[in-house]
């Protein structure tokens, strides 16, 4: 009876110590991230039968178990790795949000200042200082165009350094649950005696991999987890671990790719497969906000030094040439795939910067057909033979023969900001003047009058000689002499245009019969503005996006769309971040060590350490009681 | 519910930094003076700031334009006033030299004055803006456009290009004129035909400058806009009687007759100031055919025998040449009453000529004007829009400073309240009485 008592009191005591161990462990780690709170298992023993009926026997401590659920922590990863996906996200986008539209900084007063100056030379056109300003400004705007895209490509690097750091976190972490994986199957960990801090360590392993790339587990039988990251990719499979690698792009070099170490050959994985967290957040922010970006600032500046420069081929010069280039000319930038196999090379040449997109392109050579791919929306042309014009760029085969299944990256846009320069240094070839002039004979007797000429195309220019409209009454039509080609007669019409070789004039009011008048060189104009006023008012024509938007406002555009982006996912953050705090909350609440709560299990265990130490106490009292007995 | 202890301390910590997060921007809106601190802020408020802008700046481009616009017009106004100025000067001095009792000394000191008159006026044509350009050159403004390399003789070297500036989005003025048009396309005589007598005539026949009766009839085909009027004095007859005849000298056909000149006696009867019409007057005219050349022009004083008047097109003639013929008349004027006939025909041309000349040098100053009153009208329409745009802007990307100040506050007590309610919940422990 007494030996009773005192196993019952024993087992009591070691239940308390139990309890007191579970809690101190509990105290200890309140603030160990990926804890989750223990508690001890104990269950009253099979009672004794004895004829009096069934008599306890005291407890037995049967497991230590943590308060774990594999629901409420799923719903934790979910949330946070679209938070980290977000986070990343917005991380990025703010620098270029910040870039843009800065009063400062961006781009919108360079341009707003070039033109300013084009304008001084339109009502200055003799002004050395006038033209040199203005050359200056088109340096200054340049220089802008550049600033901000090396910002943009900085970006982009910044983008490759992380991603490359990411892969390899993700490559430390899985190898880290495969070992944990490993000490649990040793362990002795089994479905009644699990080893909870190990499994604790694990579930903070995958959330760790989780706020880095998506991660789903599945349990094994023997307690180990398979880890698949993204949308399914196998990444620990128990003790065994598959390696991410990171290596610059075949197809684009500038950007830095994912791909699977699989016996010793590279596999590359596509960025919709590696969603969610820091790393998915990284690869969307490049696909769906930096390359439309970077392309779309790209294809201002292209539209702006491709018009530009039409119209100031169309000019003349101080020295009496026809003008040249102001800005160097745009050109698009073909990347032939590293690994291609055939010999074909590719060539695109900017046949309509009006019609320009803001997406890269891609021509696959497969099955004889050239298949090229819009990249911003994936729609497809098959041509059977190149050249071919796809949105105003000239893909051409320039040399050698494409192998099936080469293919090549054309980016009409990426890097013309990088590379747009201002040609022209010397004040005297800004071509402010037009080439030709006009005049009406002074001995003219009707009141004809001839406008200043319009010049389309310098293809018949300069001209071999004076061309002169003569006109005669009696056929009511301008005959031409001097024009090579030749051209006319023209039958007048008041205010109506005359045009041949690239001129175009129009004569208002009543000539007299064999009235005259010249269109000839230009020479000496050096106050002559006409084609200056034509480039200053490139500022307002609709030239960008078949002729939607003015550079300005395409620039705008590009500023509301990363604005919008940004603002977007911010939104999103946000609210992800509250969905996380709730998640973590009802998590916390079920698993969380609640200090209080272990403090009144501390005076509870010790109270029941107490208690039995009393029940000895009293055993021993009651064997003292026995043993006076016999005395 | 039961909370966690790591709970409380996360969302205490979260809502501390939401607030503070607040916080700091409202404090970056109140520094700048901004609502839009980043175009996510307000997409389309941020694009359509750019797009505002932009227009705002063209707009104060515009502005500086009509500035320069104003001020280059205003320089071709000036020398357009000197140049009216001297047209009338030089009118007068002609009016003068009509004087008949002058001698020829006097003549001869009018001369001089109107040879520097002359030289003036070269000036004038040849005025140059504060750049050292030339006003009326056309294009090119470092050439002098007009040039006397023979005395009397001037000529123009530059085009008839005329410079323009944009005042506004849709409006480019012309800030100069061509010397040509100003100084050269000036038609002679009464601007269809012009009068004059035979430098041979010994009479006293002054001739007028005509009138055009109708233009359709002038410009009609086969007009041959050349003839000679041609009078013949009886001084058999008591008193002398003079008749006359007009010839087309083009086919060489007598109007009146219908056949070839002949000698007087002919068949129109002359009368001091009359009007001699080139059309047919039967009797006494004898042409078979009907004719009428829609002009009139009349002459007055005796012609003498042989006289005659010759009647051509008008043609374009510059200023520096009507100038200089007046004063080739003026200068060799010789007494009695031959000189006095020639000297008074050469002042009617030269009245005529000079005529012409200020009417379209007032046509060149009231198009400057025109202009003038368009740039100041322009200007001023840029200052409206620009205070537009400015205020478009304002409400666009400026702050509400009321509201955001509010805002602050507000979010601030929030922040004292999170802060002091995290403290004192934290300080809740079980732990503090055991």
């Amino acid at each position: 009876m007494t030996s009773g008592i005192f196993s019952i009191g024993v087992s009591g005591l070691n239940a308390a110590q139990a309890g007191l161990l579970t809690t101190s462990h509990n105290i200890a780690n309140a603030a160990t991230d990926g804890f989750t709170r223990q508690t001890t298992i104990q269950s009253n023993r099979d009672p004794q039968f004895t004829g009096s009926g069934f008599f306890g026997q005291g407890v037995d401590v049967t497991t230590v178990r943590r308060l774990y659920s594999q629901f409420l922590d799923t719903q934790v990863l979910t949330a946070q790795t679209q938070a980290s996906y977000l986070d990343s996200f917005v991380a990025q986008a703010q620098q270029i949000d910040n870039l843009l539209a800065d009063p400062s900084s961006g781009l919108s007063p360079a341009l707003q200042s070039f033109f300013s100056g084009v304008q001084d030379v339109a009502a200055n056109p003799a002004s050395a200082p006038s033209r040199q300003s203005m050359i200056s400004l088109g340096q200054a705007l340049v220089s802008r165009f550049q600033a901000i895209d090396t910002r943009l490509s900085e970006i982009r690097e910044g983008i490759n350094t992380e991603v490359a750091g990411v892969v390899k976190q993700i490559n430390t972490i899985a190898s880290g649950i495969a070992s944990v994986n490993r000490q649990i199957v040793n362990s002795g960990n089994s479905e009644a005696l699990p080893a909870n801090d190990l499994m604790d360590q694990r579930d903070k392993l995958v959330a760790d991999l989780n706020k880095l790339v998506r991660a789903n587990v599945v349990t094994q039988s023997d307690g180990t987890y398979n880890v698949f990251i993204g949308t399914g990719q196998s990444l620990v499979v128990g003790t065994q671990t598959l390696t991410l690698t990171s290596g610059r792009s075949t197809e684009d070099p500038s950007n830095i790719e994912i791909g699977y170490l699989i016996g010793g050959s590279t596999v590359t994985l596509p960025p919709s497969s590696l969603q969610g967290g820091q790393l998915g957040g990284l690869l969307s922010f490049r696909e769906q906000t930096l390359d439309p970006a970077q392309n779309e600032f790209g294809r201002v500046a292209t539209v702006l030094a491709q018009t530009f420069n039409d119209q100031h081929r169309l000019g003349q010069d101080l020295n009496g040439a026809l003008g040249g280039n102001f800005f160097s000319p745009p050109a698009a930038v073909v990347q032939s795939r590293t690994n291609n196999a055939g010999t074909g090379v590719i060539s695109a040449t900017l046949a309509n910067v009006g019609q320009l997109t803001a997406s890269d392109y891609r021509v696959t050579f497969s099955g004889g057909n050239y298949l090229v791919t819009r990249l911003s929306d994936d729609t497809q042309q098959s041509f059977a033979a190149l050249p071919q014009t796809v949105d105003g760029v000239t893909l051409a085969l320039a040399s050698g023969v494409p192998a099936n299944g080469d293919s090549f990256l054309i980016q009409p846009t990426r890097y013309a900001a990088r590379d747009v320069r201002v040609t022209v240094s010397d004040t005297a070839l800004v071509a402010a003047a037009a080439p030709v002039r006009t005049a009406g004979t002074l001995a003219n007797g009707g009141t004809g009058k001839i406008s200043a000429g319009i010049v389309s195309s310098i293809a018949n220019l300069p001209l071999p000689g004076a061309v002169t409209l003569t006109y005669a009454q009696s056929t009511n039509q301008f005959t031409v002499t001097g024009a090579a080609p030749a051209a006319g007669p023209f039958t007048y019409t008041n205010g109506s245009a005359i045009a041949f070789n690239g001129l175009s004039v129009t004569v208002t009011g009543t000539p007299a019969d064999g009235d005259t008048f010249t269109i000839a060189n230009n020479t000496a104009g050096v106050a002559d503005n006409r084609n200056a006023l034509l480039l200053a008012q490139l500022q307002t024509v609709q030239t960008v996006a078949n002729g939607s938007a003015n550079y300005q406002s395409a620039y705008s555009q590009l500023v509301s769309n990363v604005g919008n982006d940004t603002r977007e996912v911010k939104v999103q953050s946000t609210a992800q971040d509250a969905l996380v705090q709730q998640t973590r909350a009802a998590q916390q609440s079920f698993s969380g060590v609640n200090l209080d709560e272990e403090a009144a299990n501390l005076i509870r265990f010790q109270q029941a350490y107490q208690a039995s130490g009393k029940v000895l106490q009293i055993a021993s009292t009651l064997f003292d009681t026995l043993l006076q007995l016999g005395q | 519910m039961r909370v966690s202890t790591t709970t409380m301390f996360e969302q205490g910590v979260f809502n501390l930094q939401r607030g503070q997060a607040l916080l700091i921007k409202g404090q970056e809106q109140l520094s700048t003076g901004r609502r839009v601190l980043t175009p996510a802020d307000d997409p389309v408020a941020a694009a359509r700031t750019l797009e505002v802008s932009q227009s705002k700046a063209i707009n104060e481009q515009y502005a500086r334009n009509a500035d320069s616009a104003t001020a280059s017009i205003g320089l071709e106004e000036n020398a357009l006033a000197r140049y009216t100025g001297l047209i009338q000067d030089i009118k007068t001095l002609a009016v003068n030299a009509g004087d008949g009792t002058l001698t020829s000394t006097d003549l001869k000191t009018l001369g001089t004055e109107l040879r520097g008159r002359y030289a003036e006026l070269l000036g004038v044509a040849n005025s140059t803006d504060s750049n050292g350009l030339y006003l009326f050159s056309g294009y090119q403004g470092t050439t002098q456009p007009f040039s006397e390399n023979v005395p009397g003789a001037v000529v123009y070297n530059g085009d008839q290009g005329q410079r323009l500036i944009q005042i506004d989005a849709g409006r480019q003025v012309a800030v100069s004129d061509a010397g040509s048009d100003v100084f050269q396309r000036i038609r002679t005589g009464n601007s269809v035909f012009e009068t004059s007598v035979d430098p041979a005539n010994i009479g006293t026949g002054i001739v007028t400058k005509g009138v055009v009766r109708d233009v359709a009839a002038w410009n009609a085909a086969g007009n041959p806009q050349n003839f000679e009027v041609r009078f013949f004095v009886d001084s058999t007859s008591v008193p002398p009687s003079t008749t006359y005849d007009i010839v087309d000298t083009v086919n060489n056909l007598s109007l009146t007759t219908g056949a070839a000149p002949a000698a007087g006696p002919y068949l129109r009867t002359y009368q001091d100031g009359a009007t001699i019409s080139l059309a047919r007057q039967a009797p006494p005219d004898t042409n078979g055919t009907a004719f009428d050349y829609g002009i009139d022009l009349s002459v007055t004083g005796a012609p003498a025998n042989g006289d005659s008047v010759t009647v051509v097109p008008s043609t374009n003639e510059d200023v520096f040449a009507s100038v200089y013929q007046l004063i080739q008349a003026v200068e060799s004027a010789t007494p009695g009453a031959k000189g006095n006939t020639q000297l008074a025909n050469a002042l009617n041309s030269a009245h005529n000529s000079l005529d012409n000349a200020l009417d379209v040098a007032l046509t060149v100053r009231a198009s400057v004007g025109a202009r003038t009153k368009e740039i100041q009208t322009s200007r001023s329409n840029s200052d409206d829009l620009g205070l537009q745009f400015e205020t478009t802007l304002g409400a666009l990307q400026d702050l509400d400073y009321a509201k955001a100040i509010s805002d602050l506050t507000f979010n601030q007590v929030a922040l004292q309240a999170a802060q002091k309610s995290f403290v004192q919940i934290q300080g809740l422990s079980l732990f503090n009485y055991l």
